[in-house]
């Protein structure tokens, strides 16, 4: 089937949850068959920053929803966005 | 130097017909992969007599590169002609995917329609096209592709864009305004310049079709709608919200208003990238602090607005629906999520209204008592809490949803007509 990446971006609950340990548990929360390629803070304003995290997943039923599902139920994270889907070249 | 005009590119169609060999062979073909690189591969094809090899190991090498983690944002790549710069994103085949399609960051500008000429048009290829109208992606390009393993026939050319064209029309596409092109992706056939293989063919390249695109407007004329994506009380500052601008254009000290809570504001100041800025366009990333509202007055999937012209609220609307997938029947009453910008809503289905025919669009039954995978119907639909949706024809960016149910996409729609919640 493939694989398709998606960059899925993580806000923080406030301005002053540490993003370095919200990172770090991104990892361990992924549904089996998925994996983290890779994770970088963005400035978003007035001092917030989001993850902005890219994730590996089947071409298959269920599409992105079990990982929004994880990542949202991770202390500290208030909302989880994806904001593109693509097979990587 | 100015930069280029920027447009979205969607690649779509049947797995295996070939669609990441074109994206590698547009990056490869437009120079968006080192000189250096190509050079080497080139130098050892040449040894080996015979050029295609060069391009498979530039392929090898991307996924490399992609291996080696060097940048994270592999969802996407670019390329540049001589006329514009492209992001192209190679659409996952899987219908799960359509929601982040409709509710993702960036809605594309164009598609390039992918059929392999030996299989022809195939379940995901109808599939895309139909998508691809619901989406509002309007500009699109054909490849009949791997046209080497059709002995580059102009006679298997010419019926398999018999058959794609068949099904644009049946979707309401012009098929006689739209680029066919036999193309090879893996040999370079057409995609460059005109190939020696098909000298029967005399329209353009690829990349002369890509040249040919139009770049939409701006949305920045409509009114302005920014669904909220988070809110925060941050110490010092106030309430502000986050989210992305779909249309209008919001500036400092502008009175707003949110929907559907009601609260009314006004904007202090604006930020981007932790800048401030005077106005926030489409497409920017921003958050916004609201002198007159409470953290609890804005939450995520409402929408924001000016107080002149609020984002409407629907007691109930009426949808065009292509429906995807579902293990039954859906009848009067089902209650599925609609996903639309950054709500989700569970939302009641009041009354089918009309089945559709696909081959033409037309009506084919009136109050039908079910519909099923396959269809496309108008629906009269009642969200079970309040819910900000804008006809696709006024406010196109608010107007398309994708209804998901049993953690799959059911089906996906556009809204035509909104009954306001007074």
């Amino acid at each position: 089937m493939g694989d398709v990446a998606a960059t899925i971006k993580i806000m923080p609950e406030g301005v002053d949850t540490d993003l370095k340990a919200l990172a770090g548990k991104l990892e361990s929360a992924l549904p089996e068959g998925t994996e983290l390629y890779g994770v970088k803070e963005e400035p978003v304003a007035f001092g917030l920053k989001a993850l902005m995290a890219v994730v590996m997943l089947g071409d298959a039923e269920g599409g992105t929803e079990p990982v929004e599902v994880a990542f949202a139920a991770i202390d500290g994270v208030e909302g989880v966005q994806v904001v593109e889907v693509g097979r990587p070249v | 130097m100015a930069e280029k005009p920027h447009l979205n590119l969607a690649v779509i169609g049947h797995i295996d017909h070939g669609k990441s060999t074109l994206v590698g062979r547009l990056m490869y073909e437009t120079g968006a992969i080192a000189e250096h690189v190509i050079e080497k591969y080139r130098e050892e094809a040449k040894e080996k007599g015979k050029e295609s090899f060069a391009f498979a190991w530039v392929m090898d090498t991307l996924k490399e590169e992609r291996e080696r983690g060097i940048t994270i944002d592999i969802a996407h790549k670019r390329f540049d002609t001589n006329k514009y710069y492209f992001t192209i994103v190679d659409c996952p085949g899987h219908r799960d995917f359509v929601k982040n399609m409709i509710t993702g960051a960036s809605q594309a500008d164009a598609a390039i329609l992918v059929v392999a000429a030996p299989d022809g048009v195939m379940a995901q290829t109808k599939e895309h096209v139909f998508l691809s109208r619901t989406l509002g992606i309007n500009q699109l390009v054909i490849a009949v592709n791997k046209m080497d393993a059709a002995n580059y026939s102009e006679e298997r050319y010419n019926e398999v864009k018999e058959e794609v064209s068949q099904l644009l029309g049946m979707v309401g596409f012009k098929a006689s305004e739209i680029p066919f092109i036999p193309t090879s992706a893996f040999e370079g056939d057409n995609i460059k310049e005109a190939s020696s293989n098909t000298p029967w063919y005399k329209g353009p390249s690829i990349l002369d079709s890509l040249n040919a695109l139009t770049v939409p407007d701006k949305p920045d004329t409509l009114p302005l709608r920014i669904p909220v994506q988070d809110a925060y009380t941050i110490s010092g500052i106030g309430t502000v919200p986050v989210g992305r601008v779909e249309t209008g254009v919001m500036k400092k000290g502008e009175k707003i208003i949110f929907m559907p809570s009601g609260a009314v504001g006004e904007v202090k100041s604006i930020e981007m990238h932790h800048e401030e800025i005077p106005e926030a366009v489409p497409g920017d990333n921003i958050g916004w602090n609201v002198r007159g509202i409470g953290k609890g007055d804005v939450r995520r999937g409402d929408v924001c607005g000016p107080a002149s012209k609020p984002p409407t609220v629907a007691e109930e609307f009426t949808g065009q629906v292509v429906v995807l997938q579902h293990p039954s029947a859906i009848t009067v009453g089902y209650t599925p999520v609609f996903h639309c910008h950054t709500t989700q809503t569970a939302c009641t289905f009041m009354s089918l209204d009309k089945k559709l025919d696909p081959k033409s669009g037309q009506v084919k039954e009136e109050n039908p008592t079910y519909i099923k995978a396959g269809d496309a119907a108008i629906i009269t639909v009642k969200p079970t809490r309040p819910m900000v949706i804008e006809p696709v024809k006024e406010i196109p960016q608010l107007g398309r949803f994708a209804v998901r149910d049993m953690g799959m996409t059911i089906a996906a729609g556009m809204c035509m007509s909104v009954k306001e919640k007074k």
